[in-house]
């Protein structure tokens, strides 16, 4: 067998392959959503806000960061939880982007990544972003 | 204003020794773009000016950085640039760091490797390419130079701040003084190969540039890959969120170039040993170039800041940068269109069990991974129109590249075993029978350690059996002919260990978080561990939490997570401390540290006028100031000298009530001191503070029988065990020694061709 004659088997693997890719694509990208979709969604989204004042506290013995997120035009809020470190200069915040997804039992999006913009000190005029999870 | 009065404007901002080196390095640019451009055009005198105009541009931009960085190193803190990245207190090697940690000095350190690579490049790339080489590999300089005079490394703040900014905790790491230099060495490499294919297809002369830029290729795969090799160990030792890769932006702008220059080493190889590929070269060396452009474009440009997930921040330099990518884009594609079609290739008559048909494959399953993690990466681009724009993360990456490492595994362990006319395959399967069988030990070892996943199985039995095909290749090449040989096999068996060690450290890996008290050893999985103390800081070594851990066998030893709150940017920053082992590596990352509260028989109390507290059988009542207690208040506090306040107490019991008077003094520099005053049924009350704006005292009462209990501090901490982690690493170290061999080689070869060919023994 010459491999200039596999073109066909070539193709079709490709083919698969880039099917699987699409679907991979589609099944894990995580869409920027308002609140009342994010608790519609069934799915991991992203939701941006602003850290709505003494709304956060960190629960020691669940090792959980809880925390309400405010839109900054409609004013409607979300409660967060985030089991991890509790990022750096947090109550600081201006704007908090949080990965995660839903949980209809509790009642609160259940993140497991925050994205965490403060005001840089430092860095000038430049804004710094951080990540965690 | 006129346009005269804007330019001087503009130059009294700068810093002119500076700028002028830089400006010098852009004229001097120009001038060997046109001496190279004027020698293509058949002017052989004018090659001679092209290539000293560039030898006093290379010295230019040195000149250009040498400025820079004395600036930084002299703490110049009228220079914006020194300002915003340097810092009195930052120490001396750290000043390196400072100098790529922001856009300017990042680009500026791109375009000083990339210059000095050139030097080089020059003698090396052959005369009869010299000016279309040196030509192309000059635009792509200029490129970054236009960057940098847009963005001038120079511009001066109006008046000069006695202390700079100081440079972000997070690059104040050894690592970072290294791996970011090192990384740009990669980069400006990447265009090397790209100016020799694009010059060979301006001149239809596809004879001898594979040859030429094969060791420049080799050498580019080498240090991006070094370069990101220490990012991860950088990112897993300092950062402390656990990992080594977390598939962002930036790291994919480095991988994609790598993975490019890994399929082009191939098709460089293939072309020298067996005349293919020629056709595909071309193209994946105008990709590796293409894709730094464009990574460079993603990160730098603000596109994904748009979209918040990236702190990448607009500096005005997307639209050059676009500009940029744009015109090499297009120029690539009209060279590969018009001339690819020149290129002399034969008939494709390999079997496919055969050296050539399995390489091919491989190399179509490398770019496939360079692909879709380009896919990934420009999801927010991909997505941008649609309903909800959004990202990929880390599960994308590890879904889709499953497969593709799944088939380089199989592929990989069949390479050594065939040769270039083909194969039988009963022959193959018979000679891969002892790697197999390693394969087959390792899958049952992983079997019995609890990999029960049906495609991770798999998985490890191919990445086995190639590592251990390899191997027999390595040892079998390293008989015949040494170093020469071996190091292309020799990078395979780093590839399958460092698969291995992927599969392990992602998918295996178990975290716990606990939370420890002081003293009180707490069992996590089969580790005992205990919080011992607390260290306080101590010169340049920040806080850290002393756990001492006990492992299953009896052993004990004390790591050292460090928490601290960075004193420029109040920062709460956290490293890990990791301890390796054989088989795994134990993470300990902090959490939360809370210092406790000692014991305490003190009661406080702040009281408003007529307010009172129950101290003991009765009641304290804090009835008004006596601003008379000692000398007249007022005056004492206008004549600014020791003021005393006495606090007026009725303490009330069944017996009835009495007056105290405790006294507080203090002066104008505000130092204070209280008089406390025993208080009938024992003990004693003091006034610790007057807030004068409420008319309220803070009162403290010791003695009275009064028992608060303390806590004991406590340190929540994430224990995570990373098994095969070092397999990770060691897999990419021999990974970079096999390439090191080859490039090595390879480099003496095209010395030994050049020699020849400057002997005229041979036709170029």
């Amino acid at each position: 067998m010459k491999i200039n004659k596999l073109p066909l088997l070539g193709g079709v693997l490709l083919l698969a392959f880039a099917g699987f890719t699409l679907a991979s694509f589609k099944e894990t990208i995580t869409p920027y959503v308002a609140y009342d979709q994010a608790r519609t969604l069934k799915r991991t989204v992203q939701v941006a806000g602003g850290l709505q004042p003494n709304s956060s506290d960190y629960d020691n013995e669940r090792q959980a960061l809880l925390f309400t997120l405010t839109e900054a035009e409609t004013k409607e809020t979300l409660r967060v939880r985030y089991e991890g470190v509790k990022p750096a200069n947090f109550e600081e915040a201006i704007s908090i982007v949080a990965i995660g997804r839903f949980d209809e039992g509790e009642g609160l999006l259940v993140a497991e990544k925050l994205l965490v913009k403060c005001p840089s000190k430092y860095m000038g005029t430049e804004m710094e972003e951080k990540v965690y999870g | 204003m006129s346009i005269f009065a804007q330019f001087f404007d503009h130059i009294s901002t700068l810093y002119l020794p500076g700028a002028v080196a830089l400006w010098c390095s852009l004229f001097f640019a120009l001038a060997g773009l046109w001496g190279y451009s004027s020698a293509l055009a058949g002017d052989a005198k004018s090659l001679a000016f092209g290539r000293r105009a560039y030898r006093l541009y290379a010295l230019s931009i040195l000149l250009t950085s040498a400025v820079l960085f004395l600036l930084l190193v002299m703490r110049d803190f009228r220079i914006e640039y020194v300002f915003q990245y340097s810092g009195l207190d930052l120490p001396f090697h750290y000043q390196f760091a400072a100098f790529w940690a922001g856009q300017k000095g990042s680009f500026l350190i791109w375009l000083l490797w990339g210059s000095l690579i050139g030097l080089p490049l020059i003698k090396t790339c052959g005369r009869k390419h010299e000016p279309a080489v040196m030509g192309i590999y000059l635009l792509t300089l200029l490129g970054l130079l236009l960057i940098l005079v847009r963005q001038n490394p120079f511009v001066m703040l109006n008046e000069a701040p006695l202390d700079g900014k100081g440079l972000n905790p997070l690059l104040q790491d050894d690592w970072m003084v290294i791996h970011p230099p090192i990384m740009f060495v990669g980069y400006a490499l990447t265009s090397v190969p790209f100016a020799f294919a694009l010059s060979a297809l301006w001149r239809r002369d596809f004879s001898d540039w594979a040859r030429r830029a094969f060791p420049w290729a080799l050498a580019g795969f080498l240090v991006l890959g070094t370069a990101i090799l220490m990012g991860g160990y950088w990112a897993y030792k300092t950062l402390g969120w656990g990992g080594y890769w977390g598939w962002d932006p930036v790291e994919n702008a480095s991988v994609i170039p790598w993975l490019l220059g890994t399929a082009m080493i191939h098709g460089l190889h293939m072309e020298r040993s067996k005349g293919r590929y020629r056709r595909a070269n071309l193209v994946l060396a105008c990709l590796g170039y293409l894709s730094v452009l464009y990574g460079t474009f993603l990160t730098r440009s603000g596109v994904l800041a748009d979209f918040s997930v990236h702190s990448f921040v607009d500096l005005g330099i997307s639209g050059l940068l676009l500009l940029l990518m744009g015109s090499f884009i297009a120029a690539s594609i009209f060279l590969l269109a018009t001339r690819l079609r020149f290129v002399p290739t034969g008939a494709n008559e390999d079997p496919i069990l055969s050296r050539g048909s399995f390489m091919v494959m491989a190399t179509i399953v490398i770019l496939l991974s360079a692909i879709v993690i380009t896919v990934g990466t420009s999801a927010p681009i991909l997505t941008r129109f649609m309903e909800n724009p959004g990202q990929v993360g880390p599960t994308f990456y590890n879904q889709v590249n499953f497969p593709l490492a799944v088939f380089l595994c199989a592929l990989l362990a069949a390479v050594p075993f065939l040769t270039w006319k083909g194969n039988e395959p009963r022959e193959i399967l018979r000679k891969l029978v002892p790697a197999a069988v390693f394969g087959l030990i390792t899958t049952v070892a992983g079997v019995l350690l609890s990999v029960s996943n049906p495609f991770h199985l798999v998985f490890l039995f191919l990445a086995a059996t190639a590592l251990a095909s390899n191997f027999q290749a390595t040892v079998r090449k390293w008989r015949v002919g040494g170093s020469k040989l071996a190091g292309g096999y020799l990078s395979h068996v780093g590839v399958g260990i460092m698969l291995i060690g992927f599969l392990a450290s992602s998918a295996y890996d178990e975290s716990t978080k606990v939370t420890l008290e002081q003293g009180v050893a707490k069992q996590v999985e089969d580790l005992e561990m205990t919080f011992t103390r607390f260290i306080p800081r101590n010169g340049r070594e920040k806080e850290s939490m002393e756990v001492k851990v006990v492992r299953a066998d009896g052993s004990s030893f004390f790591t050292y997570p460090k928490l601290f709150v960075n004193d420029r940017t109040r920062q709460l920053m956290a490293n890990p401390d990791i301890r390796s082992f054989m088989t795994a590596d134990l993470y300990i990352s902090p959490i939360e540290y809370d210092p406790g509260a000692p014991a305490s028989n003190v009661l406080t109390a702040e009281l408003q006028r007529g307010g009172s507290q129950s101290v003991q059988e009765g009641e304290i009542r804090f009835l008004d100031f006596d601003l008379g207690a000692g000398g007249n208040a007022t005056v004492q506090m206008e004549s600014g000298g020791i003021v005393t306040i006495g606090a007026v107490l009725e303490y009330t019991t069944e017996a009835g009530s009495q007056k105290i008077m405790p006294l507080y003094r203090f002066n104008a520099a505000g130092q204070a001191q209280s008089v406390p005053r025993p208080l009938p049924g024992g003990g004693q009350v003091a006034v610790t503070g007057i807030d004068a704006q409420t008319g309220a005292v803070r009162l403290a009462f010791a003695d009275i029988g009064y028992e608060e209990p303390g806590s004991t501090p406590t340190l929540a901490i994430d224990v995570t065990t990373k098994p095969l982690i070092q397999m990770v690493w060691w897999g990419l170290y021999i990974v970079m020694a096999g390439a090191a061999m080859a490039t090595w080689n390879r480099l003496k070869q095209a010395r030994i061709l050049d020699d020849l060919e400057t002997q005229g023994t041979i036709e170029a």
